[in-house]
């Protein structure tokens, strides 16, 4: 990111900029891919992890790299991806830079629906349904307050999610303070964002793919609705069905997100900004680059999670953070 | 070309109750001026013609087809707006800003073709802003963003042009500029409705005026059968003296 | 104003030696686990456990007629259950403890939130801290439990009981070939123990050798990577409650795991483990059985 190149051509969008950004970034992508699959706690020669990524190689590496670090790397890079792109959609929606995916409740209600699975005992498969129930409930529930007043602006969604997600943050506190010590961890793990049971990332993948293709079309529009409802409205958007649909596709994306690691922080803020800074706002760039560049900085870090202090594990928004805050304080400073 | 009527339109001016219902037809090539007060409902009216909003009776039309009928792309290639107030939450250039005016003319796949960016180049030189393409909009002053305002409007190239005090923040230059290119769509066969404060301006370049008083009546004509100066002292409860300079009518507010 | 507060101060040393002296015949003392000693004027009669631990340590010292209260979770021996409860061991409800007026309260060094348990000594309420990390802590803690509980005699035999079953074992399996284990104390996140854990000198009093025994920290999170790498020849878990196999199964997914080929995947019921009370002697003869188990397998 930040990167000279697309800096200095900042103007209007042109195919061949889309193009060499979006290459860029999609090469960064597939290096930290490889560094994440090559990287681990058990220290593999690079002939060996390729050989297993062939299919060849012995039983040990095979299991390591195509059933345990590729996986979970694959699923990280989804996971960043779509809370990247959720996160810049809510923005645009919100006409707020400081929005991000889980602003509206919708983490919250996801982590009460985890966190009560965790409390009775469920296993992996049903904590992570009843995470996307509980986001799927959240939405609705900001939804149906919000619209219910029949006029609604950005600034009532807000509010109205703001307190709902309070709401949801006081439910979480009472869980925890009701569970045995012995469960504890398990839920703060899943709290920080975890990515050890992130096993299928098949779905969170195909999303992802999907919602860059759907964002292609969108993309001009939501440039006009940054700009204001009004003001958009009278250059031939549609603003209320736009920002329907913006609501329950960045709902969906996050909801996928979160039930596949948790409620990570930091990524669904921080990458559309530093994307921004770098890149200008046309979203028809910024959206695939978010794509791209969220799913990389959580392979990134997911990878140092688990090999900082190997072979005991780090949440990784933790380090999602700890790499992310100065490089966008510096990028900021850097800017004005 | 494009023609704005509203059939026994009443606005929705909060706090207000009744009103007259308007009947006038923006034609192809006339220029009108509305004029009133403060709270009189300009900016009220200017935002229900363009369909952000909903009349509290009666009906818009633009080329005998309601507004509701219209899907909001097809209105944005028959009628644009330039707003009185200008947001900016996220980062973006003049050129872009100008862009995008080009949005309601390209289908959701496509990129903005070189012909487009001529367009939006155009209009920036159009009001003397070709050499800040580059420049971020929360970088400009006052009058550049209001002519930035118009250049958009202008490559959006809207069959009618409905513009909110366009002469707002702008030098007296830039206001004759401003007034001139207005009167250029005019010409051109656009139909043009522009709210104004400066009564001035509005003798000079309007050919048609409706006035817009506080407590919802109105009336509206050819410019020369509004400007008589009983009509405009009842308009803004303020005493006027008139004289003729150049040709054209000059009104003074006199304490 | 100091020369008053010396007369007050004055007054509390001959009554407090007046005390001692007085009580010094009935006077029970002994050594928590933080080095401080405790004493009381006379065996206690109150007692309240502020861990489920210390509840079962009570019952097999046999003073568990004068416990007057236990924390949440205490369930074992069953009439624990049956005693009042004063909140969950991090979260005490120290007025309903006050208002039990206990002489004794046993605490958990790390288990219990330090500044309630001050507070509580502060009241005059005598605190007994015990945490025990070796067998042998197990077995003092027996004998000091039921010396300030007066029931000396059922704490001896007990702590005798104790010694003399894990030496059996360690007999027993002094010389038995080495087996790399894996305990598994929890599926999400993965976690194990090290050496110092008693779990994890269980496994080394059985003949095992934890895979994770030289890590620093006393649970472990560890990942799935570096169990395949190690490649344990038994994997023990513990489980949610009892006799629950799902963890296990989970392993499935390696079959090239030595534990998973030959099946050397074993529950240990973790309440038989986790807690230093006398039950920890029954964990271990099943765990130290199923390490038999997995040696009769190679």
């Amino acid at each position: 990111m930040g990167g000279a190149s697309p800096r200095a051509s900042r103007g209007h969008l042109t195919l061949g900029q889309l193009a060499l950004t979006l290459g860029v970034l999609a090469a960064a992508a597939l290096a930290a891919l490889g560094l994440a699959v090559s990287l681990g706690s058990v220290t593999l020669p690079l002939g060996k992890s390729l050989a297993a990524l062939g299919g060849g190689g012995d039983a040990l590496s095979r299991t390591l790299i195509l059933e345990l670090r590729l996986p979970r790397a694959l699923a990280a890079f989804a996971t960043g991806g779509l809370l990247a792109v959720a996160g810049a959609l809510m923005q645009v929606l919100l006409r707020n830079p400081l929005a991000d995916p889980y602003v509206l409740g919708l983490s919250g209600g996801a982590a009460v629906g985890a966190l009560l699975a965790m409390l009775a005992g469920l296993g992996s498969a049903l904590v992570s349904g009843s995470a996307f129930a509980g986001a799927l409930t959240a939405t609705l529930l900001v939804f149906g307050l919000a619209h219910g007043t029949g006029s609604w602006t950005p600034s009532r969604l807000l509010l109205t999610g703001v307190v709902v997600a309070s709401g949801w943050g006081a439910v979480i506190t009472l869980i925890l303070s009701l569970t045995p010590s012995r469960q504890l961890p398990g839920m703060l793990y899943w709290l920080m964002g975890d990515l050890a049971h992130a096993r299928a990332p098949g779905a969170a993948l195909g999303l992802l793919g999907l919602v860059c293709l759907l964002v292609v079309p969108l993309g001009r529009s939501l440039n006009v609705l940054a700009r204001g409802g009004l003001q958009a409205a009278a250059l031939g958007v549609a603003v209320r069905r736009l920002e329907w649909l913006v609501y329950l596709l960045a709902s969906l994306v996050t909801a996928v997100a979160v039930t596949t690691a948790g409620s990570i922080g930091f990524v669904g803020l921080v990458v559309p900004h530093l994307l921004r800074l770098a890149l200008g706002n046309d979203q028809r760039l910024i959206l695939p680059a978010c794509a791209l560049a969220g799913g990389t900085l959580l392979v990134l870090a997911d990878t140092l999670a688990r090999t900082v202090i190997a072979p005991e594990q780090l949440p990784v928004g933790v380090i999602t953070a700890l790499l992310g805050v100065p490089t966008f304080l510096y990028l900021l400073h850097r800017s004005r | 070309m494009s023609r704005l009527e509203t059939r026994g339109l009443v606005i929705d001016v909060p706090g207000r109750n009744g009103g007259d219902p308007l009947d006038l037809a923006v034609l192809p090539g006339q220029i009108w001026g509305v004029l009133g007060p403060n709270g009189a409902g300009k900016t009220t009216l200017l935002h229900t013609l363009a369909g952000l909003r909903s009349a509290r009776a009666g009906s818009v039309e633009v080329d005998g087809l309601p507004l509701t009928r219209l899907r909001r792309r097809r209105l944005a290639q028959c009628l644009g707006l330039v707003f009185q107030e200008h947001h900016d939450g996220f980062p973006a250039t003049v050129e872009e800003t100008a862009l995008i005016g080009r949005h309601p003319w390209l289908s959701p796949w496509q990129m903005e073709t070189a012909e487009d960016l001529a367009l939006a180049h155009r209009a920036l030189a159009r009001l003397d802003l070709a050499a800040l393409g580059g420049r971020q909009v929360s970088t400009l002053s006052g009058g550049e963003r209001q002519r930035l305002a118009i250049a958009t409007l202008l490559a959006q190239d809207p069959g009618v042009w409905l513009a909110d005090e366009p002469t707002n923040h702008l030098d007296l230059h830039h206001q004759v500029a401003v007034m001139r290119l207005l009167a250029e769509q005019g010409a051109r066969g656009r139909g043009v409705m522009i709210c104004l404060h400066d009564l001035n301006l509005a003798a000079r370049w309007c050919d048609h005026l409706l006035l817009l008083y506080p407590n919802g009546e109105t009336c509206w004509g050819p410019a020369e059968s509004m400007l008589v100066p009983e009509v405009l002292e009842r308009l803004y409860g303020q005493r006027l003296a008139s004289a003729e300079v150049e040709g054209s009518r000059v009104f003074v507010a006199v304490p | 104003m100091i020369h008053r507060l010396s007369g007050v101060v004055g007054l509390l040393l001959v009554l407090l030696a007046g005390l001692v002296g007085q009580a010094s015949a009935d006077e029970v003392c002994a050594i928590d686990d933080t080095g401080r000693e405790v004493c009381l004027a006379a065996p206690a009669e109150r007692i309240v456990a502020l861990s489920p631990g210390a509840t079962e340590l009570l019952f097999a010292a046999g003073a568990g007629e004068r416990l007057v209260a236990v924390v949440d979770h205490s369930d074992y021996p069953p009439e624990a259950g049956e005693l009042p409860s004063v909140g969950s061991h991090d979260r005490l409800d120290l007025e309903r403890l006050v208002a039990l007026q206990p002489d004794l309260v046993i605490g958990w060094v790390t288990g219990n939130p330090a500044e309630q348990v001050e507070r509580l000594e502060r009241l005059g309420v005598p605190v007994f801290r015990i945490e025990p990390r070796e067998f042998e802590g197990i077995a003092t803690a027996l004998e000091r439990l039921s010396r300030l509980a007066g029931s000396k005699a059922q704490g001896r035999l007990a702590a005798e009981r104790f010694r003399q079953g894990l030496a059996e074992l360690s007999a027993r399996h002094e010389a038995a070939s080495p087996v790399p284990v894996f305990y598994q104390v929890w599926d999400s996140p993965l976690m194990t123990v090290n050496d110092e854990h008693l779990i994890g000198k269980v496994v080394t009093l059985c003949g095992g050798v934890n895979v994770f025994g030289g890590l620093s920290r006393l649970v472990p999170r560890i990942d799935e990577e570096a169990l395949l790498a190690a490649d344990p020849e038994v994997i023990l878990a513990g489980g949610r409650g009892e006799e629950n196999r799902s963890w296990l199964e989970d392993w499935q997914r390696f079959p090239e795991l030595t534990a998973v080929a030959r099946d050397n995947l074993f529950f240990v019921p973790p309440s038989l483990l986790q807690r230093p009370t006398p039950r920890l002697l029954e964990g271990s003869r099943l765990l130290c059985d199923r390490l038999e188990v997995a040696r009769g397998r190679r």
